[in-house]
C-alpha cells in the first residue's frame, strides 16, 4: 500500500484556505518519506500483518467455543487451538516491535531532520527577524511544534492506518457471520468517534491552558523567591500570598476543566463499548435462541466488538493529531519561508588591512517601530579610533549594529571600502569585524572557550594576552578553575563588568582590521577602562575604531568625536573643537567634571 | 517553556513511613465528605462494571442456550437482563463521571492548601535560608514536587479505589465461578506486576535521559538565538550547526532507544491477555468436557480476563508514581519542618509614637561565622539628620542595612530605634518603620500606580499628592498613560533611574519614619538624576536618613559622612572636616577630581 498517498488525503482534507497549499507544506516532509521508503514499508507491512493476527484470535476462540457447544471437542483439539492463539500472539509481539521501530522510529529521524533545518535556518537570520520573533516564539516552534508534527506522522500514521485497517477487517469478519447484527452492534461507534474528536480536541486546549497557568505559577514563586529580600523588607509577604492563592485557584479551576472531560471521554467509550454488547445480547441472544447463528458465533461478535473500540476512539484521535501537526507544519513553514535579508550568497571579499565604511544618506527605522532612527544619514569611517557619544535614542547603537552588518540596509547606502554591502557576502564582511556590545552574549562554557569563540585554534599565550589587554587575567586567574572555570548558568557568575572585559578580550583575540565597542565597558569603572585603553592604543594602530560611550573623558583620547542628536550628527571632531561648538558635549563634560558621576571604587 | 526540566536526582522514599502518610492524611481531613463520597462511587461503579459479564452469563445460560424453556420465556428473560445490563451501564458512566471530577476537586484542594502553607511558610523564612538554597530548588518544591503529589492524589486514590477493587472482585468471582480455573488464571498476578515493575523502572530512567537531552538541546538553541548576533559577528555559523546536529543526534539516539524499551514491554501485556484467552480456551474447555463449567460461565471467564489485564498494569505502573510522591512529600514536609530560629519579641513593641532616632552600639556581624564583616559599628542618626555610608564594595554598608531591617541579627552589639532594641519590635511593624529603597527592585506586571500603591491602599489622589510633593511626578509625566501606564515585562520598560524613582515613590507611600537609600551605581540618565535630586532633599527632610551613597552630590548634602574600610568605620565628619583630615576620604574624591581633569 502506499503510503505516502494516505498521508496526503488525510493532508488535504484537513487543509484551510488561508494556509499555504498542502503542496508546499509537504515539501518539509515528503522527501523524508521518500528516503525512508523502505522503513516506512516494512513498519506499515508489518502493522497491517498484525492487525489480522489479532483477528485471526477471535476466530479459533469461535471454532473452539462453537466444537465445545456442538460437543465434538476434545481434549487435544482445544489444546492445539490454544496452541495457536499463543504463536498468534507470539508474532504479533515480534510484529509490533517491528512496527514501533520503523514507525515512530521515523518519525524521529524526521523530527531531527526536521529541527536541524530551522536551526540552520535560524543562524542566518538577520537581528530584525529576531526582533520580529522572540526567542520563546522560536523556541516553540523547535520544540512544541516539532512535536506535533512528530506525534501526527508517528502515532498518529499508525494509529489511522490500524484504525483503518482494524476497522474494516473487523466489520467485514462480523458481516461475514451476520450482517444485520454487524449494522446493529456498530450502531454507536461512529458516536464514538465523534465523541473523542470533540472531547479530545477540547482536552487539548484545556491541558494548554493548565500548563500556561503552570508555569504562570511556577513564574510567581520563581521572581519573589529571587526577590525574597525586597519582599521583606517591603512587608509584602501577605500581599505575594494572596496573588499566589489568585493564581493557584485558577490553576485548580483549568485543572478541573480537564478532570470533566476526562471523567466523559473514558466513561464514554466504555458506555458505546457497553452498548454494543448490549445489542449483541439482545439481538444476538435472540438470534441464538431461533437458532440464526450459533453460539461461537456470539462469543467471536462481542470479541470483535471489543477490538473496535480502540480503533473508533483512535480515528478522533488521529483527526486532531493530524490536524495539530498541519498548524504546527504551517507555522515552521512560515518560519523557513522568512529569508535573511543579508545577503548571504554576495561576491566574497578578501581579508583588507584597511577598511573604511561609508554611510551614504542611510534612513533606517527598526522594524517593531513607526519613526527611522537615522535620517538621511551620512558617516564615512576609516582608519583611527573614533569616538560617538550622544543621548540615549540617538542612534549610536544602531550605527553599531549596522556596520557590524546585523541588520539589512537599502542598496547604495553603505559602502565596504568603495563597494555596495548588498552586493557582498555577509560573511566575509563579518571577516573583518570585531564587535562589542553593551549586553555581551557570554555562553555556558569555559572562559577560554568564549575568549576563543571566533578563532578556536588560537594558542593559550595569545589567549593570555587578549585577556590582559582587557585587564580581565587577573580576575579570570582568581577563579578556581582559572581559564577552565565555567561560566553561565551551571557555573562562575560574571558581574556585569567582567563580562564586559571578557568580551572585549574575545574581540581583541580575533584582531580583525575594524573594531566596534559599543559603550562595551559602561560596568567598569572609570579607572581600568582609562587603563585598557590607554594599553590598547599600540594595538589599535592602523586600524578602523569605533567606541560609543557617554564618558566623555575616554572620548578625549580619540581621534575624533561624533556628537549624535535624534539620528543625525550634530557636530564632530576633535574634543577642544567640539567643547567649542556643541552646547550639548559642553554642557555634558561639564556635568560629568563637576559631579564626578562615576564615584565608584570598585 | 521557561522551565527546562529542573529535576532532582533521589526520587523515591520508603513507602511505609507511617509519619509521612500521617501528615498526607491530616490534609485530607477537610474534605471527609467527598472522600466518602468518592468512595461509595467507587463501590458502585465495581459492582456494576463486574456486573456485566455475570449478566452476560446469565443471559447465555439461562436464556440463550436453555432449551428447557419456551423460546417466548426466553426471549423476555433476555429483554429483562438487557435492561438490567442498560441501567448498570448509565450508572458506570455517571459515577466514573462524578467520581473523577470528585477527586480531582479534592486532590487539587488539598494541593493548592499544601502550595499556600508552604509559600506563606518560605516567606517567613530567614534570608539565610534563601542564600543557602538555590531558588530553583525552591521553586520545584512549590511547583513539580506539589504536583507529583497531586498525581498521587488523583489517580493513586482512583486506582486503589477502582483498579484494586476491581482486581480483587474478579478474581473472587472468577473463584466462585470456578475455583480450578481460577486459581490458574491468577498466575498471571505476579508476572504482569512483575513485568510492569521492571518497565516502569526502565521507562522512568529512560525517560529521564531524554529529558535532560531535550533541556540540553533546548537551552543550547535558546543560548544560540539569544547570542545571535555575536555568533554571527565572529562568523561561528557553521560550527553552531554542527554542535547542534550533535546534540540533536544524541537526542535522536535517546528517542531510539526508548522506543525500543517501549517496543518490546508494550505488546507484552498484549501477548499475555492473548495467553489468557488460549488458556481458557483449553484448560476451561476441557473442564466444560468434564462438566465442570458451562459455556456461559466460559464466556464469563473471557470477558473477565479481559477487565483484568487492565487494572493490574495500572496498579503497578502507580507503584512507582506513589514512590516519586512520597519523596516530593518528604522534601515538602521537611521544608515545613524547618522554622526560623530568629528570637521575636513575645510582646512587640508598639510601632506608634516612635520618633525615629536611630543608633548602633558596638555592632559586630558575620555571615559564616568566620570573616567579620562589621566591627565594632557605633553611630547615632537623630530625626531630621541624614548620614552617608561610603566606601568600597565590600566594605560592610549593605550588611549594616541589613542588620537595621533584621534580614540577620548582629552576634554582638544592639540596634535601637527610640532606645528601643529592634528586635522588641515585631518583623512587620520594624519593615513598616524603616522604609528601603533598594538599587534591586521587585516589579509587579501592573500598572504604574499599582506598583506604588502595592496593598497599602493608597488613594490615587494622595499618591498623586506624594509625587507632586517629592517632583517625581516629572517622571510620570513621560510615561505614556501615566500612572496608568503598563510596566514590567510585557509593558513599558523602566531605566536604572525610573526604576529607583519608582521605588522611592513606593516608600514614599509608606510613609516610614526612617528612610534607607541605597544609590544606583550604575550611570543613570540625567533627568531621572535631577528627579532623584530634588526627591531626596525633599523627602530627607524631616526623617532619620541612612544613604549607601555613590554620587557626590547625595554625599555633600549628609550631615554626617562613615567612610567604612574593611567593616570598620574608619573616618566620620561632614565633606568639608574630611576633605581636611585629608584621609581615605579626600583620597576617594580627589581620585576622581584627579581623573576629570585630564
Amino acid at each position: 500500500m502506499n503510503i505516502t498517498q494516505t498521508y496526503q488525503t488525510d493532508n488535504d482534507v484537513e487543509s484551510t484556505p488561508a494556509a499555504p497549499s498542502a503542496k508546499q507544506l509537504l515539501r518539509h516532509i515528503l522527501p523524508l518519506f521518500r528516503q525512508y521508503r523502505l522503513r516506512l514499508f516494512a513498519g506499515f507491512a508489518a502493522l497491517i500483518v498484525v492487525d489480522f493476527l489479532q483477528l485471526s484470535i477471535p476466530r479459533i476462540l469461535k471454532r473452539g467455543v462453537d466444537s465445545l457447544a456442538a460437543e465434538s471437542a476434545t481434549r487435544e483439539i482445544l489444546l492445539r487451538y490454544g496452541l495457536y492463539i499463543i504463536l498468534i500472539a507470539m508474532g504479533v509481539v515480534v510484529l509490533r516491535f517491528i512496527w514501533r521501530y520503523m514507525i515512530i522510529g521515523f518519525s524521529r529521524y524526521l523530527e531531527r531532520a526536521i529541527r536541524n533545518r530551522i536551526f540552520a535556518h535560524i543562524v542566518k537570520m538577520d537581528t530584525a527577524f529576531f526582533e520580529k520573533r522572540t526567542t520563546g516564539d522560536i523556541m516553540a516552534h523547535a520544540s512544541n511544534d516539532l512535536n506535533a508534527v512528530q506525534m501526527a506522522c508517528g502515532m498518529g500514521m499508525v494509529a489511522a492506518v490500524d484504525a483503518l485497517v482494524m476497522t474494516v477487517a473487523a466489520i467485514a469478519f462480523m458481516s461475514f457471520i451476520h450482517v444485520k447484527l454487524t449494522l446493529l452492534a456498530l450502531l454507536p461507534m461512529p458516536f464514538l468517534a465523534i465523541f473523542t474528536r470533540i472531547l479530545s480536541g477540547r482536552m487539548h486546549r484545556r491541558f494548554t491552558t493548565v500548563q500556561e497557568q503552570f508555569s504562570l505559577l511556577t513564574e510567581f514563586s520563581r521572581s519573589t523567591l529571587v526577590s525574597v529580600k525586597l519582599i521583606k523588607a517591603y512587608t509584602m509577604e501577605k500581599f505575594q500570598t494572596r496573588e499566589f492563592d489568585k493564581l493557584g485557584r485558577k490553576y485548580v479551576k483549568s485543572n478541573l476543566g480537564v478532570a470533566r472531560i476526562q471523567g466523559l471521554m473514558f466513561p464514554i467509550a466504555t458506555l458505546v463499548g457497553n452498548m454494543g454488547m448490549l445489542l449483541i445480547l439482545f439481538f444476538g441472544g435472540r438470534l441464538v435462541i431461533i437458532g440464526e447463528i450459533s453460539m461461537g458465533d456470539f462469543v467471536a461478535f462481542i470479541t470483535y466488538l471489543y477490538m473496535l473500540i480502540w480503533p473508533m476512539m483512535a480515528i478522533g484521535w488521529v483527526t486532531n493529531l493530524v490536524q495539530r501537526g498541519i498548524t504546527s507544519l504551517t507555522r515552521i513553514d512560515s518560519l523557513l519561508k522568512e529569508r535573511s535579508l543579508l545577503p548571504y550568497a554576495g561576491e566574497e571579499v578578501e581579508k583588507q588591512e584597511q577598511i573604511t565604511f561609508e554611510l551614504k544618506n542611510l534612513n533606517f527605522t527598526y522594524p517593531s517601530s513607526a519613526s527611522p532612527v537615522l535620517k538621511d544619514f551620512s558617516l564615512t569611517i576609516g582608519p583611527g579610533i573614533h569616538g560617538m557619544t550622544g543621548r540615549t535614542g540617538s542612534g549610536k547603537s544602531t550605527i553599531c549594529k549596522i556596520l557590524a552588518r546585523l541588520y539589512p540596509v537599502k542598496d547604495d547606502s553603505l559602502f565596504f571600502n568603495g563597494l555596495d554591502v548588498n552586493t557582498l557576502a555577509v560573511e566575509s564582511i563579518c571577516a573583518n569585524i570585531g564587535y562589542v556590545a553593551q549586553e555581551p552574549t557570554l555562553f555556558s562554557n569555559s572562559i577560554a572557550a568564549n575568549i576563543k569563540l571566533g578563532k578556536p585554534e588560537a594558542v593559550d599565550e595569545k589567549m593570555e594576552e587578549a585577556a590582559r589587554l582587557a585587564a580581565i587575567h587577573e580576575d579570570i586567574m582568581a577563579f578556581p578553575d582559572g581559564y577552565e572555570t565555567i561560566i553561565g548558568e551551571r557555573g562562575v557568575k560574571l558581574s556585569g563588568g567582567q563580562r564586559q572585559r571578557l568580551a572585549l578580550a574575545r574581540a581583541l583575540l580575533i584582531d580583525r582590521p575594524v573594531l566596534i565597542i559599543d559603550d562595551g565597558l559602561s560596568a567598569v569603572d572609570v579607572e581600568t577602562e582609562h587603563q585598557i585603553f590607554a594599553g590598547l592604543k599600540e594595538h589599535l594602530q592602523g586600524k578602523t575604531v569605533l567606541i560609543v560611550s557617554n564618558r566623555l573623558k575616554l572620548l578625549t583620547m580619540t581621534d575624533h568625536i561624533i556628537v549624535l542628536e535624534n539620528g543625525e550628527i550634530s557636530h564632530d571632531g576633535r574634543h577642544e573643537q567640539l567643547l567649542e561648538q556643541s552646547r550639548f558635549y559642553r554642557s555634558m563634560f561639564a556635568k560629568q567634571m563637576r559631579e564626578s558621576e562615576q564615584l565608584d571604587y570598585k | 517553556m521557561k522551565d527546562f526540566g529542573y529535576q532532582e536526582d533521589s526520587t523515591t522514599a520508603p513507602l511505609g513511613d507511617f509519619n509521612l502518610w500521617g501528615r498526607i492524611l491530616v490534609y485530607c481531613r477537610y474534605h471527609w465528605q467527598l472522600m466518602t463520597a468518592a468512595i461509595i462511587l467507587s463501590l458502585l461503579i465495581t459492582g456494576a462494571t463486574l456486573g456485566l459479564p455475570y449478566l452476560i452469563q446469565t443471559g447465555i445460560d439461562g436464556y440463550i442456550t436453555n432449551s428447557e424453556l419456551e423460546i417466548a420465556e426466553r426471549l423476555s428473560g433476555l429483554s429483562m437482563i438487557s435492561i438490567i445490563f442498560f441501567g448498570l451501564v448509565i450508572i458506570v458512566l455517571v459515577a466514573t463521571f462524578f467520581q473523577v471530577v470528585t477527586l480531582e476537586y479534592v486532590g487539587q484542594s488539598i494541593m493548592h492548601r499544601i502550595r499556600q502553607n508552604l509559600f506563606g511558610h518560605m516567606l517567613k523564612l530567614d534570608p539565610h535560608f534563601f542564600d543557602t538554597n538555590p531558588t530553583g530548588r525552591l521553586v520545584t518544591r512549590l511547583t513539580n514536587d506539589i504536583q507529583n503529589m497531586h498525581e498521587m492524589f488523583t489517580s493513586v486514590l482512583v486506582t486503589i479505589f477502582n483498579d484494586l477493587l476491581r482486581i480483587v472482585g474478579i478474581l473472587i468471582v472468577l473463584f466462585l465461578l470456578n475455583a480450578r480455573l481460577a486459581l490458574v488464571m491468577s498466575i498471571f498476578v505476579p508476572i504482569a506486576v512483575i513485568i510492569t515493575q521492571l518497565f516502569a523502572r526502565l521507562a522512568r530512567a529512560q525517560f529521564r535521559r531524554i529529558r535532560s537531552q531535550l533541556a540540553k538541546l533546548n537551552s543550547f538553541l535558546s543560548e544560540s538565538i539569544s547570542g545571535i548576533a555575536t555568533l554571527q559577528v565572529f562568523g561561528r555559523q557553521k560550527e553552531t550547526r554542527k554542535l547542534h546536529e550533535k546534540l540533536s543526534f544524541g537526542y535522536l539516539q535517546r528517542n531510539l532507544d526508548q522506543i525500543k524499551l517501549f517496543g518490546t514491554f508494550m505488546p507484552l501485556t498484549e501477548f499475555m491477555s492473548s495467553t489468557a484467552i488460549a488458556l481458557i480456551l483449553w484448560y476451561g474447555g476441557s473442564e466444560i468436557l468434564r462438566n465442570q463449567l458451562t459455556l456461559g460461565e466460559l464466556v464469563a471467564f473471557l470477558s473477565y480476563m479481559r477487565l483484568f489485564f487492565q487494572p493490574l498494569r495500572e496498579l503497578a505502573q502507580k507503584y512507582s508514581i506513589v514512590q516519586s510522591a512520597m519523596a516530593s512529600a518528604e522534601r515538602i514536609f521537611q521544608l515545613f519542618d524547618l522554622k526560623s530560629d530568629r528570637i521575636l519579641a513575645d510582646k512587640p513593641h508598639s510601632a506608634e509614637d516612635i520618633h525615629g532616632n536611630l543608633q548602633f552600639h558596638g555592632v559586630h556581624f558575620s555571615y559564616d561565622g568566620k570573616h567579620q564583616v562589621c566591627k565594632d559599628i557605633s553611630f547615632t542618626i537623630r530625626r531630621g539628620e541624614t548620614v552617608a555610608l561610603v566606601g568600597a564594595t565590600g566594605s560592610g554598608k549593605t550588611t549594616l542595612v541589613n542588620l537595621l531591617l533584621r534580614f540577620y541579627d548582629p552576634q554582638q552589639g544592639r540596634i535601637t530605634i527610640d532606645d528601643i532594641d529592634i528586635s522588641q519590635f515585631s518583623l512587620t511593624n520594624l519593615r513598616q518603620l524603616v522604609g528601603v529603597v533598594l538599587q534591586d527592585i521587585f516589579i509587579l506586571q501592573d500598572t504604574l500606580l499599582a506598583n506604588i500603591v502595592m496593598d497599602t491602599g493608597t488613594s490615587r489622589q494622595r499618591v498623586e499628592e506624594i509625587l507632586a510633593q517629592t517632583g517625581i511626578d516629572r517622571f510620570v509625566d513621560r510615561l505614556p498613560s501615566g500612572l496608568d501606564t503598563l510596566i514590567g515585562e510585557g509593558g513599558q520598560q523602566l531605566s536604572t533611574g525610573e526604576k529607583q524613582l519608582l521605588a522611592f515613590a513606593r516608600v514614599l507611600c509608606r510613609n516610614p519614619i526612617i528612610l534607607v537609600l541605597d544609590e544606583a551605581t550604575a550611570a543613570i540618565d540625567t533627568e531621572s538624576e535631577n528627579i532623584l535630586e530634588e526627591a531626596i532633599a525633599e523627602s530627607f527632610a524631616n526623617r532619620t536618613s541612612l544613604v549607601i551613597a555613590h554620587r557626590l552630590s547625595t554625599i555633600r548634602r549628609a550631615d554626617t559622612i562613615l567612610v567604612m574600610e574593611e567593616g570598620r568605620i574608619t573616618e566620620r565628619g561632614n565633606h568639608d572636616e574630611l576633605m581636611e583630615l585629608n584621609g581615605h576620604y579626600a583620597e576617594l574624591v580627589a581620585m576622581d577630581v584627579y581623573n576629570e581633569a585630564t
